[in-house]
């Protein structure tokens, strides 16, 4: 009896430091990924340019969506490596969030336009049914399904940590 | 003499456009769920303070969402679904019982019975 409480005790002290350790020491686990596999959401949003209507069937095919505005000087910071990604051919859409239509597009033509084409919800309809909480966040679509969603600033090193694993499984862009 | 006038009459008339209520309720058992929902549903972009704690846009943009659900008839457990599907399950004070929080639910009865028995199977010396 006394061996088997010896044991009990002492594997549950062992059980409970490992899960502190492995938790702890969890290599790149970043706050703000979330890998839960969802549903593109339904919407009807105009684009930024034009009186064009976006509907989710435009939304065909494997990209990434990026939230952005012009108040956002995170955004700005992000925008260099976006561009990067673009001039890689990966296809990026934007979705500009609760912006005027102005400031947006003279930010454009301020610092460039990595996008395939921007959607822009005014308001933050989309934004609040995809589960944006700020700006910028982006979010890796395939065939109509979320497959990562990041919270803050794409970089290289969260490239590479966050999406490029997902992207690499997945078999997607080609990228390698 | 005008100016005087007009400046009596606002402030006067200005804390009634301040007293209206902030958020419209076709009933006062709508509102009170309302009020006691953000309480239990924690702001997405704050580190601990609930929705009914905080201004950020999110946080308002969520309660008006939560008004419109709660005008379509959808019952607080719908309501809190909607936000914990979009945002995640952080965004709910109580923790429900998933892969994620069996540790937090079950250990604090493990180490109980474990105590126990050690208390009752020691050695008396």
């Amino acid at each position: 009896m006394t061996i088997i409480i010896r044991f009990i005790i002492v594997s549950t002290t062992l059980a409970f430091f490992s899960f502190f350790y492995f938790y702890i020491n969890e290599d790149k686990y970043y706050p703000g990924a979330d890998f839960t596999i969802s549903e593109m959401p339904n919407f009807k949003l105009k684009d930024l340019y034009s009186e064009r209507l976006f509907k989710i069937e435009d939304l065909e095919g494997t990209f990434l969506i990026n939230v952005w505005a012009s108040w956002c000087i995170t955004c700005r910071v992000e925008h260099n490596f976006l561009t990067k990604l673009d001039s890689k051919n990966i296809p990026i859409i934007g979705l500009n969030y609760k912006d005027e239509e102005k400031d947006a597009i003279s930010w454009i033509n301020r610092f460039g336009d990595p996008y395939k084409f921007i959607i822009h919800d005014y308001k933050g309809e989309l934004a609040l049914d995809l589960g944006v909480t700020g700006a910028p966040e982006t979010f890796l679509l395939n065939d109509g399904k979320i497959i990562a969603h990041y919270r803050g600033e794409v970089n290289d090193m969260i490239w590479e940590d966050v999406f490029k694993p997902i992207i690499k499984k997945e078999n997607l862009f080609n990228v390698n | 003499m005008l100016i005087r006038f007009f400046l009596f009459f606002s402030m006067i008339f200005s804390n009634l456009t301040i007293s209206e209520s902030l958020y419209k309720f076709d009933n006062a058992e709508d509102e009170k769920r309302f009020y006691s929902l953000i309480k239990e549903i924690r702001c997405p972009k704050c580190t601990s303070g609930s929705l009914a704690s905080s201004n950020a846009p999110v946080s308002e943009d969520i309660k008006s969402k939560i008004i419109e659900l709660i005008k379509e008839g959808k019952s607080n457990q719908e309501i809190k679904e909607f936000l914990s599907d979009r945002f995640g399950n952080q965004v709910l004070y109580n923790p429900g019982l998933n892969k994620d929080t069996y540790f937090l639910w079950f250990a604090p009865g493990l180490f109980l019975i474990m105590i126990l028995l050690i208390f009752f199977f020691r050695k008396k010396t």
